[in-house]
């Protein structure tokens, strides 16, 4: 009986192993496809990829330090799917932490000013989200319509105050190209890096790192994360036991904000953009943290790796314009790996229950 | 098959004698989930004019029969024909196409959209909003079942909403008709009602019908040959004059029951004189003095606009079995939510042990010592997702942390004591909930709600879908904690268990309490007559 | 006080009469309007899709390259609609028969569907030139009002049959019956022998149609575009969605919100034409900002299907 068991369990585990290099291939064979009929030479993409990311000097420093703000907003979502609310808005709570952290950041000088506009940063991208929590809980409007406005919204405001002197906008006037950015960071109120190995990455690499651990056991151990999860499963049984599901959504809103808004501070503090902040500033990595989290399947551990292979996606995307493929295949690339890497557990699923139902056909 | 709005021709046929030739003939059907044996070489002949009545408890086989004929699900072997001629059903469509019609329990109707809309639902019909309409008219006055075509659904009784599925079914003009369970949605007035509708206008025509049950009271009231299933086999058939229930019933489970005992689990009524002999059996009613616990005084609730309870008073007292009977859809709902902080109230007050309790604090009525075993366990009594050993530990999981870490070894601790003292069977406390049978699941909510000594015990419907010895562990232990002094307020719409398990029984009708009686002196005459007064 | 209260008011009437004004809010109207019509029904039927985001840019990117590369716009026209039902067949399939949870899939396609236009558009870079007006004589002479509904490009009328179809389909037909009673309460029409993902999956087509049109419309019938840029769109998708739920679902109040949406679109374009300007973050942010204010003020009272969002698979329900 036990033999059978095993047997089955491993053939259950080499079938699954073999849909996601299945679906994984079939990615990155559509890519290729999409290369070459645009006129571009598919056999070049995959090396400049791997330089870029990894194998050039300082490539990996540079991965690893893209890696922490896409982690770190990949977990904040993790932390707030816990509530099955849909947030999308990271793109634009990203932005609000980071314009708070740099109006903040740019007026001061030293450890004390970064850190304390690190936090502000943080609260800040949590007090935007949890604006859709509170819609939602009072107005019944849905997060993932509320979300999405103000990632629109917060790009006009940010951009707004890059247009006063008095908020965000340089006042020195010796900004590049008559661009507009805010003042540049002085070095003592710059992020700390770590050299190892001729490669550099900035501190936040480690705080992420610990902060996934952390969301890890709090939502595991932690009487806090067990409360969150009977919310999150059966809102009507928590509130028979005084949970109460708006307190737990909001809460859920403001973390998944605060994170964003940390990788955004963190990010600016870390050097991106040269210290300086400006429009565009966030770069996408607001929603490619989300899609790191959805990959992840919302578990922290597995955001870890994936926000690397991301983060090589995107330090290696920067060594293909000399292959004369554009950028932006690697948006495609990426959305189309995220795709692949969802087809196996719904179609596991679908055939779970399409056993236990025995009906014929789709899920009609 | 009719795709116009024309009935076919109604053939003459016999007064219910048997045709020597059956209608619908099910073959040596099996049907497997897996590992589990739903039906097991099952075989039965429907005649026209016949009311056969299929037998079985919760988990005998009797749904997936009913499921197989009406095509939601495929056998794995066995045959089912029609006239002698072999059919396969593949779909609800095909299945109403050969001619097997079903009025089905709840989830059928959609509440939004008008009677006449929920006729053409699924249909062939073109749509067309008058000649609709007018076909309720006609069916409805050809079977006595009349309904106005523009009610919202949401706006009907459960009465009403039956007369609608049963107009749906026969619109169809079907050769067969199953009847899923009709009483339990009707007062006792309109189960007298239901029953010659059958024989009369249905069975009469040419068609056989097919009454599926638990309930022998119904079983041997409405059907003249019965077929008795057990763990997915037929265990015998009969004419239904030629039986009785004890023998009805000890087919049925397999061994000798006592209808005085396990009566209510089948759905027998019990005589009055063997109840007063039970009862008088209860020490703590005679010896303490009866003190009110639970206090529930001129309770007023709107839900969307509408009043659901109305002056709502009840009072139960310590160490006793309250029965709130009632035919669902009266408010049953909405006072079960109050006490589990689900649903605020408009005005009135809730009480235990004479402090009142805030209805729109969450929490507050657990806190107080409320313990309710819910009406929908999937919609408030459990977390499906997780593990045995959280839900049992839910509400007291503090308990079970220091410094806000859970100990997990405290947890399965005690998740394991109560596996053990309320016999719950699943893989080990870390088994996740929905692994477990209804009837497990149900006893992991009573093992937590009981677990933290509550003062009160709310159990709505707890019984229901339960097979009888789980419905017989359930009442055992509901009768202990009256025992121990918890009061216990038991909302059913299933009359026997009420009858059988209460001390005091009230009857709520359209969010009133319309009448409280002592056991003794409770008839079923009587509470038909304080329900069926406010029936449709 | 006389004054005070001219001086105020004179903008205002300004704006209000101004004929530019509702030429450029019918314009943005008609475009949400495509969209948020179809996404009404799919929503009647319980799905909400994101995506339509993606099927507007998909219809606008192809119609533009279509219609530059062939110089007919109704092959413009018609492309952009296929390209919306490819769109929409992906988005159908992967949440309606293999049940992945169809934000994800209408966040992904977003992205997707974007990534590749502008990928695909530094190799095509399609140029267009808005339609050929349809005067109604007389009536487009009507002031203030006359140019803006009557004197429109050609394509933009095209919203008038797609509006009375969808209509006719959602409310006289066994179809649309279907349709909303899977809205509504999906377990009861699986047992009555409706095909709920089926159904679901048809509305998710219908919206990629008509969404698909809508963007071939906006690029062929609205704005001259040299190459496709993200701002064309720019999330008029969700807009269409908050369309919808100003609108309490009903065909009547989704047209209403696209009129009111289409607004603040034109406000942020028309007004400087007019001698007004307004801080130019404000104005991109309007439209938005009216979103969510009326999405605020509208969602708490309207009564939405009761299975919207709600995922169907028979059985674990």
């Amino acid at each position: 009986m036990n033999r059978i068991s095993t047997t089955n369990s491993a053939r259950q585990k080499a079938f699954v192993a073999f849909l996601y290099a299945l679906f994984i291939s079939l990615a990155i064979i559509s890519s290729a496809l999409l290369v070459s009929v645009t006129g571009g030479d598919w056999r070049a993409v995959l090396p400049a990829l791997i330089n870029g990311s990894l194998l050039k000097p300082g490539r990996w420093g540079q991965t690893l330090t893209e890696a922490a703000p896409l982690l770190l907003v990949a977990l904040g979502a993790i932390f707030t799917t816990r509530m099955n609310l849909v947030n999308i808005g990271q793109e634009g709570q990203l932005l609000i932490g980071a314009a708070c952290a740099a109006m903040i950041a740019t007026r001061g000088s030293g450890p004390f000013v970064m850190v304390f506009a690190i936090l502000v940063g943080g609260f800040a991208g949590g007090f935007w989200a949890a604006i859709a929590g509170v819609l939602k809980y009072w107005r019944k409007v849905p997060v993932v319509v509320s979300t999405l406005l103000m990632v629109f919204i917060s790009t006009q405001l940010t951009g707004f105050l890059l247009t006063k002197k008095s908020l965000l906008l340089d006042p020195s006037g010796d900004r590049p190209n008559k661009t507009q950015t805010s003042a540049q960071l002085t070095s003592s109120t710059r992020l700390p890096y770590i050299h190892i190995f001729g490669n550099q990455f900035s501190l936040a690499v480690p705080i992420s790192l610990i902060a996934a651990f952390a969301v890890l056991f709090v939502l595991k151990k932690t009487i806090l994360g067990f409360r969150l999860s009977v919310v999150g499963s059966n809102a009507r049984v928590a509130q028979r036991f005084g949970l109460s599901e708006r307190t737990a959504g909001i809460l859920a809103l403001l973390v998944g904000g605060a994170f964003a808004g940390f990788a955004g501070s963190l990010m600016f503090t870390a050097g991106a953009a040269n210290f300086r902040y400006t429009s565009g500033f966030a770069n996408n990595i607001g929603w490619e943290g989300l899609l790191v989290a959805l990959v992840s399947r919302n578990q922290p551990l597995a955001a870890v790796i994936i926000a690397l292979i991301f983060a090589g996606l995107r330090t290696g995307s920067s060594f293909l314009a000399s292959t004369g493929v554009q950028r932006e295949i690697v948006d495609v690339i990426r959305s189309l790996l995220v795709l692949a890497l969802l087809m196996p557990p719904a179609y596991l699923f679908l055939r779970e229950n399409l056993k236990k139902n025995s009906v014929e056909g789709d899920s009609k | 098959m009719t795709t116009d709005y024309r009935m076919s021709e109604v053939p003459k046929s016999g007064t219910g004698v048997q045709a020597s030739v059956p209608l619908v003939e099910l073959a040596r059907i099996s049907k497997n989930y897996g590992h589990v044996v739903a039906c097991d070489d099952v075989s039965m002949a429907f005649h026209t004019g016949e009311i056969h009545g299929i037998l079985g408890e919760n988990g005998a086989g009797k749904s997936t029969l009913m499921k197989l004929l009406i095509g939601l699900v495929k056998p794995d072997a066995g045959t089912i024909s029609m006239n002698g001629v072999v059919q396969q059903v593949h779909d609800p469509q095909a299945a109403s196409r050969i001619g097997f019609g079903m009025v089905h329990q709840h989830f059928s109707l959609v509440e939004e959209l008008t009677v006449w809309e929920n006729v053409l639902l699924g249909e062939e019909l073109k749509f067309n909003r008058t000649r609709a309409r007018e076909l309720v008219g006609e069916i409805g006055e050809r079977f006595g079942l009349v309904v106005n075509p523009d009610s919202h659904i949401r706006d009907l009784s459960a009465g009403m909403r039956q007369r609608v599925e049963l107009i749906k079914c026969l619109r169809r003009d079907p050769k067969l008709v199953i009847l899923d369970e009709p009483t339990s949605v009707l007062t006792p007035a309109e189960s007298e009602q239901l029953f010659p509708t059958l024989r009369e206008k249905v069975a009469i025509e040419g068609r056989a019908v097919v009454l599926v049950s638990h309930k022998l009271s119904e079983v041997i009231r409405a059907t003249d040959v019965i077929t008795i299933m057990r763990q997915g086999r037929v265990v015998d058939h009969k004419p239904t004059k030629s039986t009785d229930a004890v023998s009805l019933a000890r087919a049925m489970v397999g061994r000798e029951v006592s209808l005085r005992t396990e009566g209510a689990a089948l759905g027998v009524l019990v005589e009055q004189h063997q109840i007063s002999h039970r009862l008088t059996g209860t020490p703590t009613l005679k010896t303490k003095p009866m003190r009110d616990v639970l206090e529930i005084s001129e309770v007023d609730v709107s839900v969307g606009g509408v009043l659901k309870l109305h002056n709502l008073t009840l009072r139960v007292r310590e160490g006793e079995i309250l029965g709130l009977a009632g035919v669902e859809g009266n408010g049953q709902r909405e006072l079960g939510d109050i006490l589990s902080s689900l649903l605020q109230v408009d005005c009135g007050s809730v009480k235990v042990n004479g402090n009142p309790v805030s209805t729109s604090k969450h929490g507050a009525m657990a806190r107080s010592g409320i313990a309710v075993i819910p009406e929908d366990r999937h919609d408030s009594g459990v977390v499906l997702g997780m593990t045995v050993a959280e839900n049992l530990a839910l509400q007291r999981m503090s308990e079970f942390t220091r410094f806000g870490v859970i100990d997990d070894a405290a947890l399965i601790a005690n998740a394991e004591s109560l596996i053990d003292e309320f016999e719950i069977r699943c893989d080990g406390p870390r088994a996740p909930l929905h692994s477990l049978s209804g009837g497990n699941q149900q006893r992991v909510v009573l093992a937590r709600e009981l677990s933290s000594k509550p003062k009160v015990l709310v159990a709505a419907q707890p019984t229901r879908g339960l097979d009888v010895g789980a419905i017989e562990y359930m009442s055992g232990r509901m009768e202990a904690a009256a025992g121990r002094g918890i009061a216990v307020l038991l909302i059913s719409t299933d009359l026997d268990e009420i009858l059988h398990l209460s001390h005091r029984i009230a009857v709520i009708s359209s969010g009133e309490i319309v009448g409280t009686l002592l056991r003794e002196e409770a008839t079923i005459e009587k509470i038909g007559l304080l329900l069926g007064g406010m029936a449709i | 006080m006389a004054s005070l209260a001219a001086s105020g008011l004179t903008p205002i009437l300004n704006v209000l009469s101004s004929a530019t004004m509702y030429q450029s809010m019918i314009r943005f109207a008609v475009v949400l309007a495509f969209a948020a019509v179809g996404e009404l029904v799919a929503e009647r039927a319980g799905t909400l899709n994101i995506s339509a985001e993606a099927m507007l840019i998909g219809g606008a990117f192809t119609g533009a390259v279509v219609a530059d590369r062939t110089g007919h716009i109704a092959f413009g026209l018609i492309c952009g609609m296929i390209a919306g039902l490819v769109v929409a067949s992906v988005q159908a399939n992967l949440s309606h028969r293999l049940t992945i949870d169809q934000f994800v899939v209408g966040l992904t396609l977003n992205i997707f569907v974007l990534g590749l236009a502008l990928f695909l558009d530094a190799r095509f870079r399609p140029v267009t030139d808005v339609a050929s007006k349809w005067r109604v004589p007389g009536l487009a002479k009507i002031p203030i009002f006359g140019e803006a509904i009557f004197g429109q490009p050609w394509p933009m009328y095209l919203i008038v049959p797609v509006v009375v179809v969808s209509w006719f389909v959602l409310f006289r037909t066994r179809w649309g019956l279907e349709v909303r009673a899977v809205g509504e309460n999906p377990q009861s029409a699986d047992v009555t022998g409706i095909h709920v993902n089926l159904r679901r999956r048809q509305t998710v087509y219908f919206v990629g149609l008509t969404s698909g049109l809508g963007g071939a419309v906006l690029v062929l019938a609205q704005i001259p575009i040299n190459g496709f840029e993200a701002g064309h769109v720019g999330l008029k998708g969700i807009i269409a969605i908050s369309a919808v739920i100003f609108g309490g679902w009903t065909l009547r109040g989704t047209i209403f919100g696209c009129l009111i949406f289409g607004y603040f679109f034109a406000l942020q374009q028309a007004l400087p034409s007019i001698g007004y300007t307004i801080n130019s973050q404000l104005s991109g942010a309007l439209p938005y900002l009216a979103a969510l204010a009326v999405t605020s003020i509208f969602a708490a009272h309207t009564r939405q299907p009761r299975a919207l969002a709600q995922p169907f698979v028979r059985g674990l329900t």
